[in-house]
């Protein structure tokens, strides 16, 4: 029977070791490669942020226009970053020492992005600070600074059917329309039906964009549903599903979802009847979150940290701990806006906060160690937390 | 709901700043903290632990990048990384497998095998695939304790020569040979060398480099304390030291980078992040040294040794991952391996080599987390991640608008070539995906080329020769590397003990020096 053991090897090899490493030192270039593919691809995906110009301003319906967004020369920015159709930038706002941040979707092509410009579409919203403020002051010449394009609500071809159904409400046409466009200029492959829902024929956005793309691409089609206005031509009311079935094509279909809060309120009960399975089912998460705990508190402290410095700030229990904070001047960071991307994760130190159901998409263990998404938390007492903005 | 902690004021002066709150940063920045150190650690994202993360796609978690833990052991048997959390006082959910891996190689000599943990199991049913392999296969095992001890004698700091040579010397063959020399040596007949090469893409280079002993303390790691998994995902694991040190009064930033070295007189005393100085006795790197001497220090403050020695090595593996959350559970698929690792060809060196480009690798290591951790996912769901190890050279130039169409036909053909081999169908049930490519673990690591590991372990660089010159090849004077390019290569239970052991040193020196 053979011996199993090492004594062919020469233990005296262990003598050369260090020698020989020292070889390969002496002999190697005294250089540090400046850069690698990956890492390149990144920076070009993922910038810290895109210092952008507004160049145009088109007046879109009564209570919204759409920008168009440049690089900022001046800034250094010379090329866009480019997107999947469905992702949005992050615009930030900045008021003194104070910035903040909203969503928007982008309503432009993948393609326009190496052609040098998005489209963004800003909409009047009652109370909205960011809106209002952009509505007000944007004109062309304005500096912008915008995050890398970021989002999930993305066409996926290995999970997504190849015919999708899109709903959407009011602005939420724009991932969808920059989605039709992708599909018109051959950038993403599937069939699109939409199902775009609007208050009054004249709050359309985007109408004659969008009627282009169906005319000329037959893989795009379009229906308008009005809901205050009985017009011919268009499909009357809410979206529902009986109107979903009427359009949808036959076979397996993805059904994604882009509006309002009240649009997918009223679209769940709508779901049970079209026989979807969950993963058939996408739903755009970015939309301002407004439904505190029925019991919640009218007015409580939030003490914050953030770089190690300390303050106390007054809030309303009706807002999340992501709206008290900027509305009381407190840098934190944000993305979203809708509990998932978790940019906005903090440590909750002390007190209890409310979170709606169906948004708390936090890690296990965050939940465990208490982190929380103040994006779509409520406070239900005093609470100190840690917040983590970039400087 | 959380313990309440006390906030404090931000001090400017720190006796630690740990740059990276990867596992080696964390685990650098608790030891200083257990010993009564102020520490400030600084991270670049929003969350801590590099690659030991999850992320959430729908109603599924996912874990980023663990397959499974080495040195866990139990409470009654516990191994090296449930002793190091003892010490940090934290207790962890584990959730053991009981079989090491099944692999599947195809092409001439192929096999597809089960191979239980446990040394004795292990071994017998090697014999059971590959009659004659039982004695070789155990003397493996055998070698590995005296491994083991060689390490510790070697660490020691007392070493006489003559003791060394006549009473290690099998430990000395074991350091200074490469796992196909020594396999050859013991006498194992081939396809159980194959079959015992199995866990090479955890290491990142070929068996004709790695050095045995370094392979057989990982091989032996696994197989003696069973692969082991924490319940709530890796985050867990970074989470419950991110506690640790924040309960020693310690602080961590996140989004914070660092955004340069502070060094005088070839001394580093501080950084720059978040647009202030911080100043520090010690400052500790997570990150490659690469990073460092290229973004982080003063080119004058780096010496020609130290760019000739990160220039002599090559960036070990890349990862391109899939992440599928399936509308089906584990049982309903067919799913019963946790581990499976499928080869095209059972020959470790030409899987390496076919590892170097996209077109020609077929290397997949598939984990069912479900089959390891039962409530991973919600019930009637399951959790399928799939990886292909590649080479630095196999991920090229790609613009930015082919890459989607790119990393989903890569990833197709990760998932069509699972659903071959393993007779089970995925395709239908996806409910959420997530692609990682060498691109996306550039844009979270931010390592060159991405890798979730370190420098290839060339037989010429292996563990012993870089811990034993690690005092000569500080670069800069109070400024310590740390993680998977460190001397211990990559690996959780390896990087853990990475940080551990120089946050000990750090610990020891500054008490020695005292405190400026």
């Amino acid at each position: 029977m053979a011996d199993h053991n090492l004594d062919s090897l020469d233990p005296m090899a262990f003598t050369r070791l260090i020698p020989t490493r020292e070889s390969h030192f002496a002999a190697a270039e005294a250089r540090i490669p400046a850069d690698y593919p990956a890492n390149r691809l990144a920076a070009a995906l993922h910038p810290a942020y895109q210092h952008l110009v507004v160049s145009e301003v088109k007046a879109e319906t009564k209570d919204s226009r759409v920008y168009t967004l440049v690089p900022d020369g001046d800034m250094g920015c010379t090329s866009l970053a480019y997107f999947d159709a469905g992702q949005y930038l992050c615009v930030y706002i900045e008021e003194g020492s104070v910035v903040t941040q909203r969503p928007y979707s982008i309503l432009s092509s993948p393609r326009d992005s190496l052609c040098g410009f998005y489209k963004i579409c800003v909409k009047a919203v009652e109370g909205g600070f960011v809106s209002n403020h952009i509505l007000e002051n944007w004109c062309v010449g304005t500096k912008v600074r915008t995050s890398a394009p970021l989002g999930e609500f993305t066409y996926e071809p290995l999970r997504d059917c190849e015919n999708v159904v899109a709903v959407c409400g009011g602005s939420g046409i724009t991932p969808i329309l920059s989605l039709a466009k992708a599909i018109a200029e051959g950038t993403e492959e599937l069939s699109l039906t939409v199902l775009y829902g609007s208050r009054l024929e004249e709050s359309i956005i985007c109408r004659q964009e969008l009627d282009i793309l169906s005319e000329k691409c037959e893989n795009i089609k379009v229906v308008y549903v009005l809901s205050h206005e009985e017009k011919e031509g268009y499909e009357r009311g809410f979206i529902t599903a009986s109107k979903i079935k009427k359009y949808a094509p036959e076979g397996k279909y993805s059904l994604f979802m882009c509006g309002p809060e009240a649009m997918y309120k009223s679209l769940e009960g709508e779901l049970s009847g079209l026989s979807l399975e969950r993963k058939q089912v996408r739903r755009e998460v970015q939309s301002e979150c407004f439904a505190p705990a029925p019991d919640s508190p009218v007015s409580v402290n939030i003490t914050v940290k953030a770089h190690g410095e300390l303050k106390t700030v007054a809030a309303s229990g009706k807002d999340t701990i992501l709206r008290a904070l900027e509305k009381a001047g407190v840098a934190a960071p944000s993305h979203c806006r809708g509990g998932e991307c978790g940019y906005c994760r903090s440590r909750l130190v002390s007190g209890k906060v409310y979170i709606p159901e169906g948004l708390d998409m936090r890690r296990l263990a965050d939940s465990r160690y208490g982190y929380i998404h103040p994006c779509c938390s409520f406070p239900l007492t005093d609470i100190e937390i840690e917040v983590f903005p970039k400087r | 709901m959380p313990q309440k902690r006390k906030l404090k004021y931000m001090a400017k002066k720190y006796d630690a700043i740990v740059i990276g709150a990867g596992n080696a940063g964390l685990c650098c920045a608790a030891t200083m903290a257990k010993n009564g150190f102020s520490v400030l650690v600084l991270e670049r994202n929003s969350v801590p632990g590099g690659s030991a993360t999850s992320f959430r796609r729908g109603r599924f978690e996912f874990e980023a990048a663990l397959h499974e833990l080495a040195s866990v052991g139990t409470k009654e048997d516990p191994g090296s990384v449930m002793r190091l959390f003892s010490y940090y006082g934290i207790d962890i959910d584990w959730q053991y497998e009981k079989n090491a891996f099944r692999v599947i190689a195809d092409g001439d000599g192929g096999y597809d095998v089960t191979m239980p943990a446990g040394i004795e199991d292990f071994c017998r049913e090697m014999e059971r695939s590959v009659p004659g392999s039982f004695e070789s296969t155990l003397a493996a095992f055998k070698l590995g304790a005296k491994i083991g001890a060689g390490f510790n004698y070697l660490s020691s700091g007392n070493v006489d020569p003559q003791v060394l040579f006549s009473e290690h010397a099998d430990f000395l063959r074991a350091v200074s040979h490469s796992v196909d020399e020594c396999l050859s040596s013991l006498g194992m007949p081939k396809k159980a060398q194959d079959i015992f090469k199995t866990y090479w893409p955890y290491l990142g280079a070929p068996t004709s480099e790695i050095d045995f002993a370094h392979y057989m303390l990982m091989v032996d790691s696994y197989i003696r304390k069973r692969p082991a998994m924490p319940h709530l995902r890796s985050h867990e694991l970074s989470l419950a030291l991110e506690e640790v040190i924040v309960k020693l009064s310690g602080e961590v930033r996140y989004n914070c980078p660092c955004e340069k070295i502070l060094t005088k007189d070839g001394k580093a005393y501080g950084v720059i992040a978040g647009g202030e100085e911080i100043y520090a006795d010690a400052v500790v790197a997570n990150c490659f040294p690469d990073t460092a001497y290229k973004s982080l220090l003063d080119p004058e403050a780096v010496s020609e040794r130290a760019l000739k020695i990160a220039g002599a090595r090559k960036i070990s593996s890349l990862f391109f991952s899939v992440y599928l959350g399936l509308n089906r559970s584990a049982e309903e698929l067919g799913i019963k391996d946790y581990s499976v690792f499928l080869f095209d060809t059972p020959d470790s060196g030409e899987q390496y080599e076919r590892s170097a480009s996209l077109d020609t690798t077929s290397m997949v290591v598939a984990n069912c987390l479900n089959c390891a951790v039962p409530d991973s996912s919600p019930e009637g769901t399951s959790t399928v991640f799939i990886t292909t190890m590649l080479r630095e050279e196999a991920w090229g130039d790609v613009r930015p608008e082919d890459y989607k169409k790119l990393k989903n036909k890569f990833a197709k053909k990760l998932i069509k070539l699972y659903e071959n081999k393993m007779g089970i169908s995925l395709m239908p049930y996806i409910e959420e995906i997530a692609i990682a490519t060498p691109a996306t673990f550039a844009r979270y690591l931010g390592t060159p080329c991405g890798t979730p590991y370190g420098y290839e372990l060339r037989g010429w660089d292996t563990m012993l020769c870089r811990i034993m010159n690690a005092k000569n090849e500080q670069a800069v004077e109070n400024l310590y590397f740390v993680g998977a390019h460190g001397e211990r290569g990559d690996g959780y239970s390896t990087t853990y003990a990475n940080g551990h052991s120089v946050g000990e040193k750090i610990a020891k020196g500054v008490q020695k020096n005292g405190r400026s």
